[in-house]
C-alpha cells in the first residue's frame, strides 16, 4: 500500500483549522440559536399566557364561589349514597351480568338458526316463482317445501324475539342497580361544569416543565405551545411592486386577545379589538380569517417584529412612547406602512366602493360629504365621484343679484362677510404677502368682478311689493326654510348658505324674484321653489333685505392698481409671446379691456368655473391634481418643500395642505402664476382629520372581485337615489334611510314636523309618489312646512320612487292597488265603524273645522285609493304611533282590542279589514248626493 | 319555607314599627299669587257642537285659575331632591276624566308604574295622546261615552303633558315621581305632603304658565314644616 504523500496537505495543519471551523460553526449555530430563542414575540406569547392563566383564574375563583356549595355537599352525599347501596348489590350485579352474557349467546344461537332457515325459504320461493312461470312440473315439488318451511321459520323467529326479550329484561334490572349512582354523578357534574371548564382552560395555558421541554430551544421544533400564528388570505395580495405575493398576515402571533372577549382593559398588544361583532369573529361581516389585519390596518403582516411591522404612531407623543419602549423608527423603505389608528376608516373604502356612505364609517363618511359639500370633488377629478353637481352659484347672471364692489369686497374675504360660508379664501393668502402681492392680487380681484359683471345675463326682474319683516322672519321658520339654511337666529340646515346680512348683498328686486321662482335665475340651482304668494315672498324679502353687516359694507373696496393691472397681463402675454410682442399687445389694451383680459385670465388660473357656472368658460377643464390613487401616491412624490415641522408621512402632508393650503410654498422663490392655488376652507381639526381619512382612502388597489362588497343593480339603483336625495337635502325635513332630519330636531311637537319618510315604499303608491313629487299638494293640512317643488325631470322622479321602493325591498311597478270584491255586509260593517270611531271628526275638512285650527285637519281620506297601498292602511290602523312617532293620528286597537264587541264579532282584525274596504270606496261627495235625492 | 316566612312577617313589622315612628313630619303651606290676575279667555268650542252644547253658557281657559283668597290653583308640589328611599308604587289607579270637553283634574301626580284610569264622560271623540320624554308616548282615541283605558307611565318625569288632538284647547299635566311625597293645590290655594321622614329636602312647585320655584326646607322628627310659594307676574 503506497504511503500519503505527505507533502501534499499537513495533518497538523488540517487538525488546526478542522478545530478552528468546529468552534467557529458551533458558536454560530448557538449564536442562531439564542437570537430564535430571544424572538420578542415569544416573551408576548409567555406574558399573553400567564395573562389568560390569571384572568382564569379570577374566573375560576367567582365559579367557584357562584357554586351552592350546600347544594354541592347535598349532591356528594347523595351520590356516595348511591355508591354504598351499588357496592352493597355486588353480588347481584355480578349475577345479572352473567345471566346477560348467557343471553346474548342465547340470542346468538337463535339468530343463526333463524337466518339459515329464512335463506331456505327464500330459495324455495325463488325456484317456486320461476318454475311456475315457465310452466315447469317441478314447481310442485317447490310448493310443498316452501308449504313445509314456513311453520318452522315462524317458530324460529319467535324463539329469536323471546331470547332477546330475555336478555332486555335483564339489561333493565342491570340499568335499575346502575342508575341511581349514574345520575347522582351526573348532577356533581353539572354544578361543577363551570369550573371544570376553566380548569380546563388554565391547564392550557399554565406554565409547565413538560411546556419548557418543548418550547426548549434546538426541541422547539416538535410541538412547541409558542408558536407564530397566521393566517393565510386566499384572495387577498401585497403587491411588491414588480410582484404579488399572498397575503399572510401573522400580527395575532403577538395581538393573542384581539379576537378574544375579555381583554378589552388588557395591555397592548392583547387588547380585544373593539366591536367583535362587526370585525374579526367568523359570523362577523369581516371575519379575519377572510379579511386578516393588514387589509384594513396595513403594514407589513409578513413579518413579527414591532418596527419590521411598519407600525406607525398616530401622534408625536406615541411616537416617542414607542422610541422609548421598543426603540421604534421609521421604516423608511417600506411604502405599506400601517395607517395611524385616526386614519383607519380610509381602508374601508378598498373594498366598499359604489355606495355614498360606508356603513359605520362615521369619519369617512364625514370626509367625503365635505368633499361633496365644499366642492373639493368639483376641482379635483376622482374616479367614482364624477357628475357631481357644481356647489358654488350659478354666475352667469350675477349683475342681476349684486353689484361689482360687493363681489370684489367678497372675493378679497368671504369669511368677512359670512363667517359660516362653505367659499374658500382664494386672495390674499400667505404666499402672496407683502406689499407689492397686496397690489396684484387686488388688481386680479377688481378684473374678476369686471369679467363676471360684463358676461352677466340680465334676465327679467319682478318688481317686489312692500312686505312685512316681522311676518317675514316668522315665515322663514313655519315654512321649513331652516331645513337647508340657517336663519332667523336659528343655527339649523347648513345645506343652503346661512342666510344673514343678505341687505348687504343683493337688491329687494332680485330676492323676491328669486324666492318666487329660483330656477328662473338659474337653471342649474339646487333651491326649490316653495310656491309662494306674492305677499308671502315679499315678506321675506323684508325680513332678508332688513339683514345687513355694516361692517361689510363699511369696508373700502379693492381698487385696480394700474401698474399692478399691467403687470399681471405681461406676465400672461409672456407666457405666449415673445416680451416685445407682449408688450407691444398690452400698449394696444384700453384700459376696461385690460380688466377683462386680466379677469378671464384670472378665472382660468383659479378654476373658478369649477364650482360656479361662468359664462365663456363652459368648456374649461378643472386645474386640479387627479385624486383617484392619492391614498398610495408614493412619498417622494409629496413635495414637502421647506416644511419641517411635521413629520414627513402622506397623512401628514395631506392634513396640513388641507389646513393651510399654501404652506409648502414656504420659503420658496415663485412667479405670481408659479405658485400653489388651492383655496383656504378653514377647516375645524375634525374636518381636516375627517377629510385627510377620505383623501387617504382614495386608492385605486386592485381587489380580488370576492373579497369586494359589490353591489347587485338593485343596490346601484338605491345609492343613485341616495346621491339625489343627498343633493336635494330630502333629510333637512324628513328622517329616513338612518338620517334625522334637522327639522324635526328643531320642531318642539313631532306632530307639527314634517313626516317620517321610513318605509315611505310600503306606505304610498308608486304613481301617486311620482306626481306628488313632481306637483306637490296639501296633503297635511296643519302643517306649516311646506313641501317644495324640486322641478325633477322624469328619471330623476323615477329614481326616487324607485328608491324608496327598493328600501322597502319592493320593485316599481306603478300598477296601484287592485280592489277585491268585498260583500255588502262587509262594506257597511266599515261605514258602521268609519262613524262610531268618529273617523270624520278630523278627516273632514268643513269650513268650520279650518277655522278651529291645527287639530281639526286630518289628511282628506278621499286621496286613500290613489294615495295608500292596501296592506299599509291596515297597520297604520292597528299602531300609529309605531310607525310615526308623535303623530295625531290616535290608535283605536291597543293590543289588538277592539272598543265596539258587537261589530264583526269583536274581532279587531276584521274590523280593520272593514274599514280599509270602507276607505277605498269613500266618497263623502256622492254620499251626500244620495242622501240629498 | 315557614322559618323564611316567619322572618318576612318580622322585618315588616319592624319596618312598619320604624315607619310609624318617622312618619310625624309633614310639610305643607300655600302658593300665593301676586299682582292682577290674567283675564281667562273664553274657549271656543264651535267646531265641535256637542262639546259647545255642554257649556251653553260658554267656558274659559283652566291655564290659569287664581282662587278667590288670591292664591292659585292647580300647582304641582314635591319633593324633588333629599329622599333616599326606595317606595313601591301602589295598585289602585288615580283618575284622568275627559268631561265637559276638559280634562278632570287638571294637573294630577301618580308615582312611577302606578295604573292612570283615562275616563271619557262625554258623548264625542276625544284621543289622550300623552307626551312623555322618559316613557314611551301613547297616542289612543277614546270614541264612544263611558269608555276607560288604564295606562302606566315607567319614568319618573315632571310634568308629563297629555293632549287631545281633536280638541286643542285640552291638556292636563301629569307629575310622574318615584315617591309619594307630592300634592296639588287646590279651590284653597293650599297643599300638604304627608309622612314625610325627617330630613333635608329640596322642594318644587310648578305651575303650566308660572314655571317652577324650589325652597329647600329641613324637617325634624317633631312635624309640621311651612312652605309658602309665591307666583305670578
Amino acid at each position: 500500500m503506497a504511503k500519503p504523500n505527505p507533502s501534499l496537505y499537513s495533518v497538523q495543519k488540517t487538525f488546526f483549522w478542522f478545530a478552528v471551523t468546529s468552534v467557529l460553526l458551533t458558536a454560530s449555530l448557538a449564536g442562531i440559536v439564542y437570537i430564535d430563542a430571544k424572538r420578542d414575540w415569544k416573551d408576548y406569547q409567555k406574558a399573553f399566557f400567564k395573562l389568560k392563566a390569571e384572568k382564569a383564574t379570577a374566573e375560576l375563583k367567582q365559579a367557584a364561589s357562584a357554586v351552592d356549595k350546600k347544594e354541592l355537599e347535598k349532591l356528594r352525599a347523595e351520590h356516595s349514597a348511591a355508591r354504598k347501596t351499588l357496592e352493597s348489590n355486588s353480588k347481584s350485579i355480578l349475577d345479572l351480568n352473567a345471566k346477560l352474557t348467557a343471553a346474548e349467546l342465547e340470542i346468538t344461537k337463535t339468530k343463526v338458526v333463524f337466518q339459515d332457515l329464512k335463506q331456505f325459504e327464500d330459495s324455495y320461493r325463488y325456484y317456486y316463482e320461476e318454475y311456475t312461470a315457465h310452466h315447469d312440473p317441478r314447481a310442485a315439488s317447490y310448493a310443498a317445501k316452501l308449504a313445509e318451511i314456513k311453520p318452522r321459520v315462524q317458530e324460529a323467529k319467535i324463539k329469536l324475539e323471546k331470547a332477546e326479550k330475555g336478555r332486555d329484561t335483564v339489561q333493565a334490572g342491570l340499568d335499575a342497580l346502575l342508575r341511581q349512582e349514574k345520575e347522582a354523578q351526573k348532577k356533581v357534574d353539572q354544578l361543577l361544569d363551570e369550573t371544570t371548564r376553566i380548569e380546563r382552560k388554565i391547564e392550557a395555558v399554565k406554565p409547565s416543565f413538560a411546556k419548557d421541554l418543548l418550547n426548549a430551544p434546538m426541541l422547539d421544533f416538535i410541538a412547541p405551545t409558542l408558536e407564530i400564528q397566521q393566517v393565510v388570505l386566499e384572495n387577498l395580495h401585497d403587491d411588491y411592486h414588480f410582484a404579488k405575493a399572498q397575503k399572510v398576515d401573522r400580527c395575532t402571533t403577538c395581538h393573542m386577545g384581539i379576537d378574544q372577549k375579555g381583554f378589552e382593559d388588557a395591555p397592548q398588544p392583547f387588547r380585544t379589538h373593539p366591536n367583535l361583532d362587526l370585525y374579526l369573529g367568523s359570523m362577523s361581516a369581516h371575519p379575519i380569517e377572510k379579511i386578516g389585519c393588514t387589509t384594513c390596518h396595513g403594514g407589513n403582516g409578513h413579518s413579527v417584529s414591532f418596527i419590521d411591522t411598519a407600525h406607525t404612531p398616530r401622534d408625536e407623543k406615541q411616537k416617542a412612547e414607542w422610541e422609548k419602549k421598543y426603540g421604534w423608527r421609521d421604516l423608511e423603505k417600506w411604502e405599506a406602512k400601517m395607517l395611524p389608528l385616526q386614519y383607519t376608516q380610509a381602508a374601508c373604502a378598498k373594498c366598499h366602493t359604489g355606495t355614498v356612505e360606508v356603513p359605520q364609517a362615521d369619519k369617512l363618511n364625514l370626509g367625503r360629504n365635505l368633499a361633496v359639500d365644499l366642492g373639493c370633488l368639483n376641482c379635483h377629478k376622482v374616479e367614482g365621484f364624477e357628475g357631481l353637481w357644481k356647489v358654488g352659484p350659478d354666475l352667469t347672471a350675477v349683475a342681476s343679484k349684486t353689484d361689482e364692489t360687493w363681489v370684489s369686497k367678497w372675493l378679497q374675504d368671504p369669511t368677512r362677510f359670512r363667517p359660516s360660508t362653505k367659499m374658500p379664501r382664494i386672495f390674499h393668502l400667505e404666499n402672496q404677502a407683502g406689499a407689492d402681492n397686496a397690489k396684484l392680487e387686488d388688481a386680479a380681484i377688481v378684473a374678476t368682478a369686471k369679467y363676471l359683471h360684463h358676461h352677466s345675463a340680465h334676465p327679467e326682474v319682478l318688481r317686489a311689493p312692500q312686505g312685512d319683516a316681522a311676518m317675514g322672519e316668522k315665515l322663514i321658520k313655519d315654512l321649513g326654510c331652516l331645513g337647508c339654511h340657517s336663519a332667523a337666529g336659528v343655527t339649523a340646515g347648513t345645506h343652503g348658505p346661512e342666510l344673514s346680512s343678505l341687505g348687504s348683498k343683493v337688491n329687494a328686486d332680485w330676492l323676491f324674484t328669486w324666492l318666487k321662482d329660483p330656477k328662473r335665475h338659474s337653471a342649474t340651482t339646487r333651491m326649490p321653489s316653495l310656491r309662494l304668494s306674492d305677499s308671502e315672498a315679499a315678506d321675506i324679502t323684508a325680513y332678508l333685505m332688513s339683514q345687513r353687516n355694516e361692517a361689510f359694507d363699511s369696508a373700502a373696496a379693492p381698487k385696480a392698481d394700474p401698474k399692478a393691472v399691467d403687470d399681471l397681463i405681461l406676465l400672461n402675454l409672456q407666457s405666449k409671446m415673445r416680451h416685445e410682442e407682449a408688450v407691444a399687445q398690452l400698449s394696444k389694451m384700453a384700459p376696461d379691456e385690460k380688466l377683462l383680459y386680466l379677469g378671464e385670465r384670472t378665472i382660468a388660473h383659479q378654476g373658478c368655473y369649477s364650482c360656479h357656472d361662468i359664462r365663456g368658460f363652459e368648456q374649461a377643464k378643472s386645474i386640479a391634481t387627479e385624486l383617484s390613487d392619492e391614498g398610495r401616491k408614493n412619498l417622494h412624490q409629496f413635495d414637502f418643500g421647506y416644511v419641517h415641522d411635521i413629520p414627513h408621512t402622506r397623512q401628514d402632508w395631506i392634513r396640513k395642505k388641507l389646513e393651510d393650503p399654501r404652506v409648502f410654498d414656504h420659503g420658496k422663490v415663485k412667479g405670481y402664476y408659479e405658485r400653489l392655488r388651492m383655496p383656504h376652507f378653514g377647516l375645524s381639526e375634525v374636518e381636516s382629520e375627517a377629510i385627510t381619512t377620505f383623501v387617504l382612502s382614495l386608492t385605486q388597489e386592485e381587489i380580488a372581485l370576492e373579497a369586494q362588497d359589490l353591489l347587485t343593480t338593485d343596490e346601484q339603483r338605491i345609492e343613485r337615489g341616495r346621491r339625489l336625495i343627498q343633493k336635494l337635502n330630502c333629510q333637512g325635513c324628513h328622517s329616513f334611510d338612518g338620517k334625522d332630519a334637522i327639522l324635526r330636531s328643531i320642531t318642539e311637537d313631532p306632530g307639527a314636523a314634517p313626516p317620517v319618510l321610513h318605509g315611505q315604499g310600503s306606505k304610498v303608491q308608486e304613481a301617486w309618489l311620482h306626481d306628488f313629487l313632481q306637483h306637490p299638494t296639501t296633503i297635511r293640512p296643519w302643517l306649516k312646512y311646506r313641501m317644495p317643488t324640486f322641478g325633477l325631470t322624469d328619471t330623476e322622479t323615477q329614481d326616487i320612487v324607485r328608491y324608496f321602493a327598493l328600501l322597502d325591498g319592493r320593485q316599481t311597478s306603478y300598477r296601484g292597488e287592485v280592489l277585491q270584491e268585498v260583500s255588502p255586509d262587509r262594506l257597511a260593517a266599515g261605514k258602521e265603524l268609519f262613524e262610531k270611531l268618529q273617523c270624520a271628526k278630523c278627516h273632514q275638512i268643513t269650513a268650520s273645522s279650518q277655522a278651529m285650527g291645527a287639530s281639526f285637519l286630518a289628511p282628506d281620506l278621499t286621496l286613500t285609493k290613489h294615495r295608500l297601498r292596501s296592506d299599509w292602511v291596515i297597520d297604520w290602523i292597528k299602531d300609529p304611533q309605531a310607525m310615526q312617532e308623535g303623530t295625531m293620528m290616535p290608535g283605536f286597537f291597543p293590543d289588538m282590542q277592539s272598543p265596539l264587541p258587537d261589530i264583526l264579532g269583536g274581532d279587531a282584525q276584521a274590523q280593520i279589514e272593514a274599514i280599509r274596504d270602507y276607505l277605498y270606496r269613500y266618497d263623502p261627495a256622492a254620499a251626500a248626493e244620495s242622501t240629498a235625492s | 319555607m315557614i322559618c323564611s316566612w316567619n322572618r318576612a312577617t318580622l322585618t315588616a313589622l319592624l319596618l312598619t314599627l320604624f315607619a310609624t315612628q318617622a312618619q310625624a313630619a309633614s310639610v305643607s303651606g300655600s302658593a300665593s299669587f301676586q299682582g292682577q290676575a290674567p283675564a281667562a279667555e273664553p274657549i271656543k268650542m264651535e267646531a265641535d257642537p256637542s262639546c259647545k252644547a255642554l257649556h251653553a253658557d260658554g267656558i274659559a281657559a283652566d291655564d290659569v285659575i287664581v282662587n278667590a283668597n288670591g292664591t292659585l290653583k292647580n300647582v304641582f308640589v314635591y319633593v324633588k331632591e333629599g329622599l333616599s328611599g326606595k317606595y313601591e308604587a301602589p295598585k289602585t289607579p288615580v283618575t284622568l276624566d275627559q268631561k265637559g270637553c276638559m280634562y278632570t283634574p287638571k294637573v294630577l301626580g301618580v308615582m312611577a308604574g302606578q295604573p292612570i284610569e283615562i275616563i271619557n264622560s262625554d258623548s264625542t271623540l276625544h284621543n289622550v295622546h300623552a307626551l312623555p320624554k322618559n316613557s314611551p308616548q301613547f297616542n289612543l282615541g277614546m270614541p264612544l261615552q263611558g269608555m276607560k283605558i288604564k295606562k302606566t307611565l315607567a319614568k319618573p318625569e315632571v310634568m308629563v303633558k297629555v293632549k287631545c288632538d281633536v280638541h286643542p284647547w285640552m291638556a292636563s299635566y301629569i307629575g310622574v315621581l318615584d315617591h309619594p311625597f307630592y300634592a296639588v293645590t287646590g279651590e284653597d290655594g293650599s297643599f300638604e305632603i304627608k309622612d314625610l321622614p325627617a330630613g333635608t329636602y329640596v322642594i318644587e312647585a310648578w305651575h303650566e304658565k308660572y314655571g317652577t320655584q324650589t325652597q329647600s326646607i329641613t324637617i325634624d322628627d317633631s312635624g309640621k314644616s311651612d312652605v309658602a310659594f309665591q307666583f305670578g307676574v
